[in-house]
């Protein structure tokens, strides 16, 4: 795979992953069930966590390409 | 605030705000998405585009979580939340009925219990009490979902007497009353007798239910 080629997917899913998050809250800010509520907490949040680190996967590797670490 | 005018001057609840940021937020959130898919070459990232992705990814998504966190948390806890699941809505439906005088309905129509009616009366008091209230409402959640419940529904455990005596232990009305003998308190504190022995049924769904 090629490197640069390869961050750029792992941030493009980061970003697919925070737009899904988003989208979770924006629908516990709108309608008043349960439900959305606890899919924001056990769907949303994690996606959340998962796209944080993708982001800091890229951050490293790109650091790494560099070697500045 | 049902009926009443609105102050002067009146610019909402923090509930309100905090909904209104929310959705501002998420809303903002989403173009600085696309901004950073657009940025994002093949070839590699660039400075801008990482300064995008730490906004979009990294720093606004927390102020969503909080702010979807805390409106989630105080919504999860209205009627409107409790009756939004269509089992809950004979119960919900006398609440508000001011014909009737079932206990639920009482406390309703005369505000005994200013909001988060079901809520307050079916969650204990303290910290232990709101958690216990929470992974309850998870539990709920789950089997309204996946379909594992029996109508009608019947509360889980017998109801503490400590809700009631948390808002009227203390009261007059309730200590001098001719119905509550000194001797019979210490049995009301420990459950050994019921409130709703003398006041309930607590809900006419539930007498319907029972006549069945």
């Amino acid at each position: 795979m090629n490197e640069p080629s390869g961050r750029v997917r792992l941030l493009r899913i980061a970003i697919v992953l925070a737009a899904v998050f988003d989208i979770l809250a924006l629908l516990v800010f709108l309608r008043e069930k349960p439900v959305f509520f606890a899919g924001f907490m056990f769907v949303g949040q994690p996606l959340f966590l998962v796209a944080v680190l993708l982001l800091l996967g890229a951050v490293v590797a790109e650091l790494r390409a560099k070697q500045l670490l | 605030m049902d009926g009443l005018p609105l102050p002067h001057g009146w610019i909402g609840t923090t509930a309100d705000w905090m909904r209104g940021f929310g959705i501002v937020f998420v809303l903002l959130n989403l173009v600085l998405l696309a901004v950073a898919w657009r940025s994002l070459r093949r070839s590699g990232v660039s400075a801008s585009t990482r300064g995008w992705l730490f906004v979009a990814v990294g720093l606004l998504p927390l102020m969503v979580a909080f702010l979807s966190f805390a409106h989630g948390l105080e919504q999860s806890s209205t009627v409107a939340s409790c009756g939004s699941c269509h089992v809950m809505t004979p119960f919900v439906a006398d609440l508000r009925d001011i014909q009737s005088d079932s206990l639920a309905a009482t406390h309703f129509k005369n505000r005994y219990i200013q909001d988060r009616q079901c809520y307050t009366c079916h969650s204990n008091y303290g910290l232990g009490g709101t958690l216990r209230a929470k992974l309850e409402g998870l539990g709920h959640v789950w089997r309204y979902t996946t379909g594992a419940y029996e109508i009608p529904i019947k509360i889980a455990a017998p109801y503490d007497n400590v809700r009631c005596l948390g808002c009227h232990g203390a009261s007059q009305k309730f200590l001098n009353a001719a119905g509550h003998p000194k001797e019979e308190l210490p049995n009301l504190a420990r459950n050994a007798t019921s409130c709703l022995d003398c006041h309930g049924p607590a809900h006419a769904a539930q007498q319907k239910a029972a006549a069945r």
